[in-house]
């Protein structure tokens, strides 16, 4: 080894940051060299020197301010955390009771309609107008509704249309339109919706199915003591058939 | 939580980072800014860190925020007037003269490592009074370990020339 090869590594070695074999060399070459024994020694008397110079540790008033700051911050983040806890806490809440609403509406609905179902079947109200001809039962509706109820007939999948009958469902006039399949009779209520459309629901009320969904911009309610499976065939029909002209 | 963690892994190197920008500044109230300021950073970056080393990290930032304030204030850092007047180092030798001629020792080692150049002052700074690694202050500088290792070299020379020409401090204002 060179002298010019312990200058290019010098501060490499005092620092420990040379690899094992070229300490063994370097210590070899200083062993033999007075001059760069005498260098590595003034590199490390440089050392020695620059670390008697004291530590500056932090004031005890910037400590303070520090562990002030954090603490701070800490409180606003719990505060941020609580606050947003509340937010959730409340939404969830707000959100359930609208959906429990909602649902409480929407059963106290299905509920008029089976009374209103079972009522047109009873007072012998079943008709306002009987005819198995939609071209028949749909201008009937008019003058009578502000809007037109989809009238099809569904006679080709064996619901045939029955007739049709104004009633009245939380106030507000609605079309009924009565299908039927064998001695099964299926009272279709029919308004306009004030949601977009969604598939339809299902749910029994005192043995009576009812089906809910909403098509063209109609809410539709079937009502009937047909079983589950023909219902949802006629559902299904209803829904398949083309918009009403 | 994350503020518990800064109370374990960044408040511990208060002093050091303290220490680190007393050097960069050579002013104390400065200094006091500059650690505040990358405290703050620190503690809004403490996710970043994750499981790596906080010290190189933390003085990284405590660079960078000296850095910013030099360059907010537009001037160069290395106008500040050299104030020898400041320096009190806490010396508990029990010979007066002893002390004395220890203190004329340090103050003139301070002063000559203050003249340096901020690039050589802090890495000589990082290597004698942290004993970072060439590797840790390879990553605080922003530079390759190869850079570190020249820088320490002529940084080293340097100050040995400063201490080699200059007389003690008392002597000069005399």
């Amino acid at each position: 080894m060179m002298c010019d090869e312990v200058t290019h590594d010098l501060d490499a070695y005092v620092d420990r940051e040379l690899n094992a074999d070229s300490i063994v060399a370097i210590r070899s070459h200083v062993s033999a060299c007075t001059s760069c024994r005498q260098r590595v020694a003034e590199r490390e008397t440089l050392g020695r020197m620059v670390r008697s110079v004291p530590y500056r540790v932090a004031p005890d008033r910037l400590r303070a301010r520090i562990v002030a700051h954090v603490q701070r911050r800490r409180s606003v983040h719990q505060m941020f955390a609580w606050a947003a806890a509340a937010v959730l806490i409340v939404s969830i809440g707000a959100a359930f009771m609208f959906v429990r609403s909602a649902t409480i509406q929407s059963d106290a609905l299905a509920e008029d309609l089976v009374d209103s179902h079972v009522r047109s079947l009873l007072a012998a109200h079943l008709f306002d107008v009987q005819s198995t001809d939609q071209h028949t039962v749909k201008p009937w509706f008019l003058g009578k509704l502000n809007f037109a109820p989809p009238v099809v007939d569904l006679a080709s999948v064996g619901f045939p249309l029955v007739g049709g009958r104004l009633d009245y469902v939380s106030g507000q006039p609605v079309a009924a339109l009565i299908y039927q399949r064998q001695k099964h009779l299926i009272n279709v209520f029919v308004w306009p919706a004030s949601t977009e459309g969604s598939g339809a629901r299902a749910r029994t009320i005192r043995g009576f199915n009812v089906r809910h969904w909403v098509q063209n911009g109609m809410s539709l309610w079937a009502v009937s003591d047909l079983n589950d499976a023909e219902l949802n065939e006629f559902v299904h029909a209803q829904q398949m058939s083309p918009p009403a002209r | 939580m994350r503020s518990r963690g800064f109370d374990e892994v960044v408040l511990p190197h208060l002093d050091a980072a303290y220490n680190y920008a007393r050097w960069l500044s050579r002013n104390d109230t400065e200094a006091e800014d500059v650690v505040q300021d990358a405290f703050v950073r620190a503690m809004r970056f403490l996710p970043s860190l994750r499981d790596a080393d906080a010290r190189p990290w933390l003085f990284a930032i405590v660079r960078n925020a000296w850095y910013s304030r030099a360059a907010r204030r537009a001037g160069s850092p290395e106008r500040l007037p050299f104030d020898a007047a400041r320096y009190d180092p806490i010396d508990r030798a029990p010979d007066p003269e002893a002390r004395l001629l220890r203190q004329h020792a340090v103050a003139r080692i301070r002063e000559a490592l203050e003249q340096l150049p901020p690039d050589f002052r802090e890495v000589l700074v990082l290597r004698e009074f942290e004993e970072m690694s060439y590797k840790e202050i390879a990553s605080v500088v922003g530079v390759p370990i190869g850079t570190v290792m020249s820088r320490l070299a002529r940084a080293r020379d340097r100050l040995a020339t400063l201490l080699s020409s200059s007389p003690l401090p008392m002597e000069r204002r005399r």
